[in-house]
């Protein structure tokens, strides 16, 4: 056995060694497959990034309450009376004076200048108090202040400063007849909130004439317990709304690029056949250029196995050395891209591109898979090289 | 011997290098195919609008509302033809989750505005005369098997009626045809009053209006009317040619134009790599060949231009392998019930992929082929 392990040793790096001989085929396959593995990445990491950004931002420990069959922010619409009932329901964590810990929000779309585009956009306001800054983690003001109530000051996330134009600290933005200043920047640890303009409530309720509210969000006594607010929402026949965590919730708006993966996978599906024949290709003539290597090997008593993985090899080798070039290509041009989409809300998202581990071996295994086929092939060509012929063609 | 029949058997010789070179060839143009048919199923909003139609929205942004009183006061304005209001209805069919594109209008300004919907003369009779009456798209009317006479459900997920319920019942008078291929055959419309007077918010508001201008040469005039008229109002408008209006809609996706590019040029590339790599190693493997042939009398310029014409023949008939399956490729998509326009290749874009297939096959074959014309014979000849 170790006999065989030992030719095979051999002949895998005579391959290897020796793949500097054909260098220009040689790189061909290499690129072929790197371009796939990039392309795959590249799309993989779009939807990834999308989806970690909505994940990060919803929370177990928050409920989010909206009118029922809405599905989003933008289209409930709650009365003040119907916030305040749900603000006695069972469930809700207190304050130190025991009082219920919420917040009644806002949510109306405004334009934006993407700076991509420089096209208008509909960048989500919300309206919320300073109480509801405790319902989401991690909120910081990373420059300038927060607006006080009764002005029209409003904050800008960090994402909407990076993607969209005019949104400086100290600009003034003008929405219908109100002029509003940007006195602040928030941070929320990379969450989609950073997508968000922030204003008073009571302030937005004035000025885009409105009487209620969009959601209500309450902090959960018990992590994602929300049992008491679906009792009650169940009992009362004046209350027609859906109850979910702020997790459930943004859960399912991250899978609004599901597609994404798809298309990608479909994409670079195809475009792997493409280079598929370009290792095929390259292999035969490795194959070819070395016949009279092989049928030495075989003259010298090499089996025709060590001459098959020998062959199988150079190609894994080829192929995954695309694919991690491909791989690093897509994370250095793409891993940490900001971008920004349409949302479920029907507005934009900011989120960054994210190259994850799993999916860089998602890449390698689309690689590998190019080499094991494109190696199979011309490896078993290799193996049954009649060695006389062989020799005669090499003379 | 013609140069073709020269050309043809040194295709031939490997006829397993030719098949894999021709493959990669055609899935790069597969590729190229079927996203060039794509982009324009996405682009085809835009080149469908019409080039004399408006919309004017709040400024603020598209889905803040606009008072109905603005109707009759933009109607008045010199050089608008016709004027219709719509409302975003949030509808869906049967289940949240079936999302189905909902517009409350004025049942006449409509079709009036919007002449590429087209429906027969007893169904516009029905239509205005019905104020629950719906028409539907013959994609979504295939899609649900809805027919003439049905009566439907249309859930909203954003309205309710007094009672609580958020769900409309319909009579389905009509089932609009697009005058386009690509004309939006999915959403579907209903009359304004009926929602209006059913639903519970209250309120007189209109969400935007389509303006239709006497020419379009009066645009400009007629936006700056419009928008002067509201400013200073609590309700500011922003009025914009409709072709604008689409691309801005479809930028807020994100920039898709630039990923299809580079979807394609990557597919390129591949292509660049394996056939340019895959010439220059059968003509350097001719290299005795090409000596023998210079011997004969062959002249330089010949023997360039017969490696130049193995290369850019087999470039076209990879590449036109290739579009050909994406049409293929393309009917199938468009079969199924997706809410994309058609997908289509005009007979431009297929001219295009002709030349980007003669423009590859001369630069995979420009190397090889100066390398065979400046080959020296007694190089040739000592190097076998």
């Amino acid at each position: 056995m170790s006999g065989i392990f030992s030719q095979i040793k051999a002949v895998v790096m005579m391959n290897v060694r020796s793949l500097p001989r054909r260098l220009w085929m040689s790189l061909a396959a290499i690129f072929a497959v790197s371009v796939v593995v990039a392309v795959l990445l590249s799309f993989l990491s779009m939807a990834r990034g999308f989806q970690q950004t909505l994940e990060g931002t919803g929370s177990e420990d928050v409920a989010i309450v909206t009118r029922s069959g809405s599905r989003s922010e933008l289209n409930s619409s709650l009365s003040r009376e119907t916030a305040n009932i749900i603000s006695t329901a069972p469930g809700i964590a207190q304050d130190g004076k025991g009082d219920p810990i919420y917040s009644a929000e806002l949510y109306v779309i405004v334009d934006g200048i993407k700076r991509a585009s420089q096209t208008e956009a509909n960048l989500p306001m919300r309206g919320i108090s300073v109480e509801g800054f405790d319902l989401r983690d991690q909120v910081s003001i990373t420059e300038g202040r927060v607006f006080i109530p009764g002005n029209n000051e409003i904050i800008v996330g960090e994402g909407v400063l990076r993607e969209f134009d005019g949104f400086e600290l100290g600009k003034k933005i003008r929405f219908g007849k109100t002029e509003w200043e940007v006195v602040g920047v928030f941070s929320t640890g990379g969450s989609a909130f950073e997508s968000e303009l922030w204003a008073d409530a009571r302030t937005v309720q004035t000025q885009f004439q409105r009487g209620g509210f969009q959601t209500v969000r309450v902090r959960l006594a018990e992590t994602g317990n929300v049992s008491g607010l679906i009792q009650m929402v169940e009992q009362d026949p004046r209350l027609i709304l859906d109850v979910e965590t702020e997790a459930d919730y943004f859960a399912e708006q991250g899978e609004a690029l599901g597609a994404i993966v798809i298309i990608g996978w479909i994409i670079s599906g195809v475009m792997a056949l493409g280079s598929l024949a370009g290792a095929l290709n390259t292999m035969y003539t490795s194959v070819s250029s070395r016949a009279v290597e092989i049928a030495t090997l075989r003259a010298l008593g090499f089996s025709n196995f060590s001459a098959f993985v020998g062959t199988l090899a150079e190609s894994i080798v080829l192929s995954v050395v695309g694919g991690v070039l491909g791989a690093l290509i897509s994370f250095g041009f793409m891993d940490g891209l900001s971008a920004s989409t349409m949302g479920a809300s029907f507005t934009q998202v900011v989120f960054t591109f994210e190259l994850t581990p799993e999916l860089f071996q998602d890449g390698i295994f689309l690689a590998l898979l190019i080499g094991v086929i494109g190696g199979f092939f011309p490896a078993w060509r290799a193996a049954r090289l009649p060695v006389a012929i062989a020799f005669q063609r090499g003379n | 011997m013609s140069d073709l029949f020269l050309i043809y058997k040194n295709l031939t010789r490997k006829p397993l290098r030719l098949f894999l070179t021709v493959f990669a060839t055609f899935i790069a143009f597969l590729i190229y195919g079927t996203i060039t048919g794509f982009q324009n199923a996405l682009d085809s909003g835009v080149e469908l609008s019409a080039d004399d139609r408006l919309v004017t929205v709040n400024k603020i942004n598209f889905t803040q509302p606009l008072p109905i009183s603005y109707v009759n006061k933009v109607k008045a304005i010199e050089g608008v033809q016709g004027v219709v209001h719509m409302n975003w209805f949030g509808g869906y069919y049967q289940d949240p989750s079936q999302f189905l594109q909902t517009f409350a209008v004025d049942e006449k300004a409509f079709l009036e505005v919007y002449d590429e919907i087209t429906l027969t003369e007893e169904e516009t009779k029905a239509w205005l005369q019905n104020n629950q009456a719906i028409i539907v798209g013959d994609t979504s009317a295939e899609k649900y098997g809805w027919k003439v006479g049905d009566r439907i459900p249309v859930g909203s997920n954003i309205f309710s009626q007094a009672d609580g319920s958020s769900v409309w019942d319909f009579d389905i008078v009509g089932i609009y045809k697009g005058r386009d291929r690509q004309t939006d055959t999915t959403s579907v419309y209903i009359h304004y009053k009926y929602f209006n007077e059913t639903q519970s918010f209250g309120g007189n508001y209109i969400g935007w209006m389509g303006v239709r201008t006497v020419d379009p040469k009066l645009n400009e005039q007629v936006i700056k009317r419009i928008d002067d008229m509201f400013v200073n109002s609590p309700f500011e408008t922003e009025t914009v040619p409709e072709k604008a209006f689409q691309k801005a809609f479809i930028a807020q996706i994100g920039n898709i134009g630039l990923i299809l590019t580079s979807v394609v040029a990557a597919a390129f590339f591949i292509i660049l790599v394996i056939v340019g790599n895959s010439m220059v190693l059968s003509v350097r493997e001719r290299t005795a060949e090409i000596g023998v042939m210079k011997t004969l009398g062959f002249r330089s310029g010949r023997i360039f231009r017969l490696v130049l014409g193995e290369s850019v023949l087999l470039a076209l008939v990879g590449g036109g392998l290739g579009i050909f399956a994406s049409l293929f490729a393309m009917a199938a998509i468009n079969q199924s019930p997706t809410p994309l326009p058609d997908m289509l290749l005009d007979s431009a874009a297929v001219q295009t992929a002709f030349a980007y297939a003669a423009i590859l096959g001369l630069v995979t074959g420009i190397i090889p082929a100066i390398s065979a014309l400046r080959l020296n014979i007694i190089t040739a000849l000592t190097r076998a």
